[in-house]
């Protein structure tokens, strides 16, 4: 960029990097055509650690991205690309590395390289005036990394399944029984509609991000949203402070291009004429290569995202089951009989083998209560599931007692094949801790169907688990998980028969609990009354 | 409106005179309301809740309905409007009344925005979870007391949000940085109202109308906010002078001190004491000693028969907590019409600290006084619906992990239980960072 100030007489004007500038140039000694040594030192550091915060720094992301069937998405395939940590360099093997100041170690040692780097480069491109058009590309692509990243979570609460409504065991459970992660993922979850609301703040961000104009409103918005979610993780041990602070730090960058005009126009009562520096398209194929990858990255976060992850919300949201339970058997029951191995146990809290209450959710989850003390999933039931008995939410970060089964039903003979929920009770050595993708330990594929806990003949009449949700809300990832075969992960299992009568009002249940003890239980439904108002929003369809 | 012009339009200076009769009559103490709150005040021992009440003065002229309250300000402030046009015809502009005016909403919006701030920054708006909220079911409160007890689990949240409130404030107090304040409550004080509506708060009013606040005052700067980041054109900086004669001008410095040492000194200082010595949510009587805990009520007798447990019985009680101060709560199936209150209640008395029952079901909460000579506990339901319900029992304690209490709970039936303490932990107290077996 030769001679940059005698390129300012003209307006606009074309400089000899292929730059023009808009806007009147009467102020145009305030703006940095030239840098100062300290500016020029910094912004190459800043340059380099910002480039390396937004380069994806995984291989497993890679990994993934590389096996995305873009002819049959699901919603998490386009959340997953959006959804990134730069490289890890530094981690902290201690409670602050996980939960406290040092899980920001990463950020730091990002820094240093960038520092090396940085100074490197600074003593072999010495003679460099500006960088006025490396500003303007590092901003861009700052931004669209912070829109896109944004975007990708802000749809699943634009459809609110990122925080579920409480399933009816968590509303019977104790506020006290409950990790604060939970505590505040289900103070949004009661509230579908100010979900959706945090939702269309979340898009609009990252949408006023993708464009010049509205960058600076965009990333405002992204800092004080994000912001508040970084406090919220800190505050209750949400686990995603450390990603949620990455969108208010990209946010700051973005927001500092425009800090000086701002503060010379309020603070200094300065009449201000801002110059933005851009780079002078002037070839056909560089005005369609932008409007290409801008058309591109639109339709595909915005639009395509949109659409699947409103298939989602209607027949398979995020973190709740999405097959429905069976018809007859659903709501809260009082156990009114509790026989085991053929010894009546009369109804008290404070013993260790009465179910206190049986709950059947809408979808095919049985959970009941007792006092008794079991290692805990202390997860986030998130991650990227495609079987219902990974979708922990309902189970992680609860305790008081409660117990959750995922359960395959045969309608035809009336018998549950139900597995504990809680990864953490299996009985082989499991290494996931729950809450994440479905991870299928080819050790526990059960090749030989007649070896399976579960009968062939039950097994047809349960039919393909796969299949239970709407086609349209089908994909390829959903397909892969379920095409591996019959899993046996040596969860906690219970076989239970069951006969209804009055339409499921009284229903009684008889078999095998996971201690291989003999159950018998009556249950009596009840129409159990809440505080809390129930959901204006369901997702999922049962 | 650009008060630099020198001319207004006719359609601009109808405008003005409008929201200027509007905004005067929500801004200024006309409310006589006001004045019994004022005087309510003792001198000698001011509670921050004395000043919280005045920060959240909002005019209510027509009681029974907000909606018509509106509209009444709306309907003086035309027909307001009409009669000073119709005397004033001489007006080019209003740049002057302008200005007080915005000078008038900046401060009243910093207070406001104040007297939230401190009882969060300590925080005494959600405080942590009583024991009895511990041990009450998620779905047994109202969405608007889980918004508020969830709020509380988390002090570090509550204070971040005080000190942005606070921080929006402080900027609300110079003309230079008052857009970045009204946008600061743009985005938070929107969300407030968001929250309201929906956790069905009882500030889906006044939170609207800190908005509009904001809004009026960021409208002065964001056309030439919106030249400068969005359009990418020039931007006149605000050169306005408001004329005040050289005798007053000793008197601004005055009164914005005034103003800074009471709302930020002086009511900081009053809420930390509160934050200390008496919390407006939490009683502060002390309770029997050393029976704070969650009890099972393993045994339950009326009127000498037994009642065997079941979660179904109206009658049977389940479970009883007693707080560390001198509140004890019953569980049972009986029937609770739920004391609800969406709005903050400050009050030094502990009567009238409703915090703890209030939004919730399925358990019964009672305020009660001792009298160690006789062992009687003398309890009195804090459900405003239940004003008769009040009983005496007289309480013993075999050993630490056990109470006795037996007497008449109301004129025909008389009770026996034993109580046995359960050896509790909560899952949100030891939290998610190590494994956990509970």
């Amino acid at each position: 960029m030769a001679n940059v100030l005698t390129d300012l007489q003209t307006s606009p004007a074309t400089d000899a990097n292929g730059s023009t500038h808009t806007g009147s140039l009467a102020d145009a000694n305030k703006y940095p055509y030239i840098w100062s040594p300290l500016q020029k030192t910094a912004f190459r550091i800043v340059f380099v650690f910002f480039i390396i915060m937004c380069i994806p720094g995984s291989a497993s992301w890679y990994k993934t991205v590389f096996n995305i069937d873009w002819t049959h998405l699901h919603y998490r395939d386009l959340y997953d690309v959006a959804r990134f940590n730069p490289i890890r360099i530094w981690t902290v093997r201690s409670e602050s590395g996980r939960w406290g100041l040092a899980s920001w170690s990463n950020w730091v040692a990002i820094l240093g390289i960038a520092i090396v780097i940085g100074l490197i480069w600074g003593w072999v491109d010495n003679k460099r005036k500006s960088y006025n058009i490396a500003y303007y590309w590092l901003q861009a692509i700052v931004r669209y990394r912070a829109g896109i990243g944004i975007i990708g979570f802000g749809f699943t609460k634009l459809f609110p399944v990122q925080m579920p409504y409480p399933s009816i065991s968590l509303l019977n459970n104790n506020f006290g029984d409950l990790t604060g992660h939970k505590v505040f993922w289900l103070s949004i979850g009661i509230v579908p509609w100010y979900q959706v609301f945090t939702g269309v703040v979340e898009v609009a961000a990252g949408a006023f991000l993708l464009f010049r104009k509205t960058t600076a409103f965009g990333a405002a918005l992204l800092i004080g949203a994000l912001a508040s979610i970084t406090v919220v993780n800190l505050g209750y041990d949400g686990g995603v402070h450390v990603y949620a602070s990455y969108f208010v730090l990209l946010g700051s960058f973005v927001l500092a291009y425009y800090i000086p005009r701002v503060y010379r126009l309020l603070i200094l009562k300065q009449d201000v004429t801002p110059i933005d520096i851009v780079p002078n398209f002037s070839e056909k194929w560089q005005r369609w290569l932008r409007i290409g990858i801008k058309s591109l990255l639109v339709f595909l976060f915005l639009i395509v995202l949109f659409y699947l992850q409103w298939m989602n919300y209607l027949y398979d949201p995020y973190k709740q089951p999405s097959s429905p339970g069976v018809k007859t058997l659903r709501g809260y029951y009082h156990v009114k009989e509790f026989k085991i191995n053929d010894r009546i146990i009369p109804e008290d809290p404070t013993d260790t083998t009465r179910w206190q209450e049986v709950i059947f959710e809408k979808w095919s989850t049985l959970a009941y209560k007792q006092n008794r003390k079991v290692p805990l999933e202390l997860s986030n039931g998130g991650g990227g599931p495609m079987k219902d008995i990974n979708k922990t939410f309902e189970v992680s970060g609860v305790a008081g007692g409660r117990r959750v089964f995922h359960y395959l039903a045969d309608t035809v003979n009336q018998v549950l094949y139900l597995q504990d929920k809680n990864i953490m009770t299996a009985k082989k050595k499991i290494h996931s801790r729950g809450g994440g993708d479905d991870i299928i330990n080819p050790a526990y594929v059960v090749k030989d169907s007649s070896k399976f806990w579960i009968p062939i003949e039950a097994l047809r009449n349960i039919g393909d688990e796969n299949k239970t949700i709407h086609p349209r809300a089908s994909s390829t990832r959903r397909n892969r998980v379920f095409g591996v075969g019959l899993v046996d992960e040596g969860r906690q299992k219970m076989i239970l028969s069951y006969q209804t009568e009055d339409g499921g009002k009284r229903v009684y249940l008889r078999g095998i609990n996971e201690d291989k003890d003999s159950i018998f239980v009556v249950l009596d439904r009840v129409d159990r009354k809440y505080a809390v108002s129930e959901s204006t929003l369901s997702a999922g369809s049962y | 409106m650009s008060p630099a012009s020198n001319q207004w339009s006719t359609t601009t200076q109808w405008l003005f005179r409008f929201f200027f009769i509007y905004f005067l009559l929500q801004v200024l103490p006309l409310d006589y309301k006001f004045y019994k709150d004022v005087f309510a005040i003792r001198l000698g021992a001011i509670y921050y809740g004395d000043i919280f009440r005045l920060a959240h003065y909002y005019p209510e002229f027509i009681l029974s309905s907000p909606l018509y309250n509106w509209f009444l300000i709306v309907a003086l402030s035309v027909i307001g409007a009409i009669v000073w046009s119709a005397i004033d015809k001489q007006a080019k502009e209003y740049a002057q009344l302008y200005y007080w005016l915005r000078v008038l909403l900046r401060y009243r919006l910093a207070f406001a925005l104040t007297a939230y701030a401190f009882i969060k920054i300590f925080p005494l708006q959600s405080p942590f979870p009583t024991l009895s909220q511990l041990n009450t079911q998620y779905g047994e409160f109202t969405t608007w007391q889980l918004f508020s007890v969830s709020l509380g689990t988390a002090p570090l949240y509550q204070i971040f949000l005080g000190w942005v409130e606070l921080v929006a404030a402080v900027l609300l107090l110079w003309r230079r940085t008052t857009a970045i304040g009204a946008f600061i409550v743009l985005l938070f004080t929107g969300n407030v109202l968001f929250s309201n509506l929906a956790y069905e708060g009882g500030e889906v009013g006044y939170s609207l109308f800190l908005v509009l606040l904001a809004l009026v005052l960021f409208a002065y700067d964001a056309q030439r906010i919106f030249n400068v980041v969005v359009w990418g054109r020039k931007a006149i900086a605000d050169r306005f002078l408001p004329i005040i004669k050289p005798q007053f001008k000793v008197w601004r410095w005055v009164l914005k001190g005034v103003f800074i040492f009471f709302i930020l000194i002086f009511y900081g200082f009053k809420t930390y004491q509160g934050y200390k010595k008496n919390p407006h949510n939490i009683p502060i009587a002390k309770g029997l000693p050393d029976v704070a805990g969650v009890y099972n009520v393993a045994h339950f007798s009326i009127n000498n028969d037994t009642l065997p447990y079941n979660s179904l019985d109206p009658i049977r009680w389940q479970q009883v907590v007693f707080e560390e101060w001198a509140t004890l709560s019953i569980k049972s199936n009986r029937d609770v019409i739920i004391d609800s209150n969406n709005v903050e209640q400050v009050s030094p008395i502990d009567w009238d600290k409703k915090y703890e029952s209030q939004g919730t079901i399925r358990r019964h909460f009672y305020a009660y006084t001792v009298d160690s000579i006789q062992q009687l506990l003398h309890l009195h339901n804090k459900n405003a619906h239940y004003p008769a319900d009040t009983f005496t029992l007289h309480y013993a304690r075999p050993d630490t992990n056990t109470i006795i209490l037996q007497g008449r709970i109301n004129n025909t039936d008389s009770i026996y239980t034993v109580l046995t303490k359960i050896p509790k932990k909560y899952l949100l107290i030891e939290g998610r960072r190590k494994p956990q077996t509970l």
